[in-house]
């Protein structure tokens, strides 16, 4: 049998990283009040786009891409009326794996009154990968909370679909400890999720945001959305129990970012009174 | 609903010596799985309207696909080992359990109008069940997210119905539920129906097995076909199902 030091020792040797970030109040501006590193996960000095003093943050991954084994963690801090706009310039790779798993975990808490906007780039999930992404938000009565999770399975410009590999990709909303939203994606390369109706479709490219707030009848402006796509796509948008549900099924992750995208700009001045302000990096 | 004739062949041969002896759960879960249960399961169709709609089901076979690929995975995956922790938990009066597990069901539903089904049906079955005498059943008729399988699962603790049998029950009566549906939508006809639910008996053992023996960690599934089909449902133009 391990013994708790020996496992600690093998985990080690694996490829960890994990970031822990809080976000304060300060006079009239948020602050990045507490950073804190281990491994080549980081972050850049913050920029600060918006008059309300709300502080952008790119989080990066330099080495681009995770193997089996490696394990990612971030902590993500909103303070009592702090607000935040998270996003990662690059996509996350999940490559083909030799049979370890590669864990991905995020752990977002949003105190009352704060507010976190959670927009990283998609993850790809290459063919052959193992991949475990948990991404879990607890929120409470009155936090607001805006994000979404876009993934890929393979590389659909290069002719890789997913066809082997497994995928278990967790995203849960909390508020005020009781669980709010639950999504699941659980599949392996030769599951029929990936090509019935039911499921994927046959579509690569998956997609959900979720926005938590009260005010009813959100809903309706984010029906009228429409983009042009000749691929079939499918996108819809629900509302719920405090919680807005927009999902996208496609084959294109820019269209699944548009759309999105879309959404954010109105919800963002219904529920925050403000106008989206694009991080510069989506600009470039 | 009417008009249709229902046959249940849930009870094999080996359990046949419960109903000669004193337990009479297996006429008991064929009470809690009758079409005639008053919650009105038949008014919703759980995305196949829209699915129909878009033509994504259109025959014998994609309807086949839909509603057992959504029972040997989603409902695998989720309703089944829920369905056997509340059961559970009832059947110790582990009350912090029932909530969270069933906070866990309704927040793994996708769409408004799925919440709206599983509250609908489980405040009728609340009120059922009390109306019968079930204690534990009148707290949940005003609970704002509560889902029909809490109840379903308190009504089978209640009268003794062992969990792997109210899980066949469960996914027979949701799987009798959504061929129904496409008899009226596809359309089918009767003997298709029938020939569909035929091969779910088939599969449901099994499944049910795999669903029992779930982790913790491994237990919820998201269809996001599904999901968006129900999504879509809540603005379809002309329904035949509720929203």
């Amino acid at each position: 049998m391990l013994t708790a030091r020996l496992k600690e020792n093998i985990l080690d040797a694996e490829w960890r990283a994990r970031l822990d970030l809080k976000f304060s109040k300060s006079n009239n501006r948020t602050i990045l009040s507490h950073r804190k590193h281990y491994g080549p996960l980081q972050v850049q000095k913050p920029f600060y786009p918006e008059l309300n003093g709300a502080c952008h943050v790119y989080i990066l991954h330099p080495p681009g891409g995770v193997v089996g084994g490696d394990r990612l963690n971030i902590c993500v801090d909103v303070n009592s009326k702090a607000h935040a706009l998270i996003t990662t310039p690059a996509a996350g790779k999940f490559y083909r794996s030799a049979g370890s798993v590669a864990r991905q975990e995020q752990i977002i808490k949003v105190a009352p009154k704060g507010t976190l906007e959670w927009f990283p780039s998609e993850n790809i999930i290459f063919s052959g990968a193992r991949a475990q992404i948990q991404t879990k938000i607890e929120l409470s009565h009155d936090s607001n909370f805006m994000g979404w999770e876009i993934s890929c399975l393979g590389r659909p410009a290069s002719d890789e679909y997913f066809s082997k590999g497994e995928l278990d990709q967790r995203f849960e909303v909390w508020r005020d400890g009781r669980p709010l939203r639950f999504e699941r994606l659980w599949l392996k390369g030769d599951n029929p999720i990936l090509k019935e109706k039911w499921g994927l479709q046959g579509f690569p490219v998956v997609g959900s945001m979720v926005c938590v707030n009260d005010k009813t009848g959100l809903v309706d402006s984010l029906r009228e959305i429409s983009f042009s796509s000749n691929d079939q796509e499918i996108f819809s948008a629900t509302q719920t129990d405090g919680i807005i549900i927009c999902s996208f099924l496609g084959k294109s992750v820019n269209r699944a970012r548009s759309y999105f995208i879309d959404a954010w700009k109105i919800l963002r001045q219904q529920v925050i009174g403000r106008e989206a302000v694009e991080p510069r990096i989506w600009k470039t | 609903m009417v008009g249709i004739p229902v046959t249940h062949t849930l009870i094999p041969t080996k359990h046949k010596k419960m109903i000669s002896g004193r337990s009479n759960g297996s006429l008991r879960l064929m009470q809690l799985c009758s079409p005639m249960l008053p919650v009105g399961a038949y008014a919703y169709s759980q995305g196949l309207e829209f699915a129909v709609s878009s033509g994504w089901v259109n025959d014998d076979r994609s309807t086949s696909l839909w509603v057992e690929g959504l029972l040997e995975n989603s409902l695998t995956y989720l309703d089944v080992p829920l369905l056997s922790r509340l059961h559970k938990a009832w059947s110790t009066g582990d009350n912090e359990s029932v909530l969270y597990w069933n906070d866990f069901l309704y927040a793994s539903r996708d769409s408004r109008e799925l919440r709206e089904e599983e509250k609908q049906l489980a405040h009728a079955l609340a009120r059922l069940l009390d109306d019968l005498g079930v204690p534990g059943a009148v707290e949940w008729r005003g609970n704002s997210q509560a889902c029909f399988l809490t109840l379903f699962s308190l009504g089978a603790s209640y009268w003794k119905i062992p969990v792997e049998e109210a899980s066949w029950g469960y996914l027979w009566m949701w799987a009798e539920n959504q061929v129904l549906a496409a008899i009226k939508l596809v359309p089918l006809g009767q003997t298709m129906g029938q020939k569909i639910l035929s091969s779910v008996i088939e599969i449901i053992p099994e499944r049910v097995a795999t669903g029992l023996s779930l982790r913790d960690e491994e237990v919820g599934y998201t269809a996001p076909g599904q999901g968006i089909a129900s999504a879509l449902h809540e603005t379809q133009y002309t329904r035949l199902f509720r929203s």
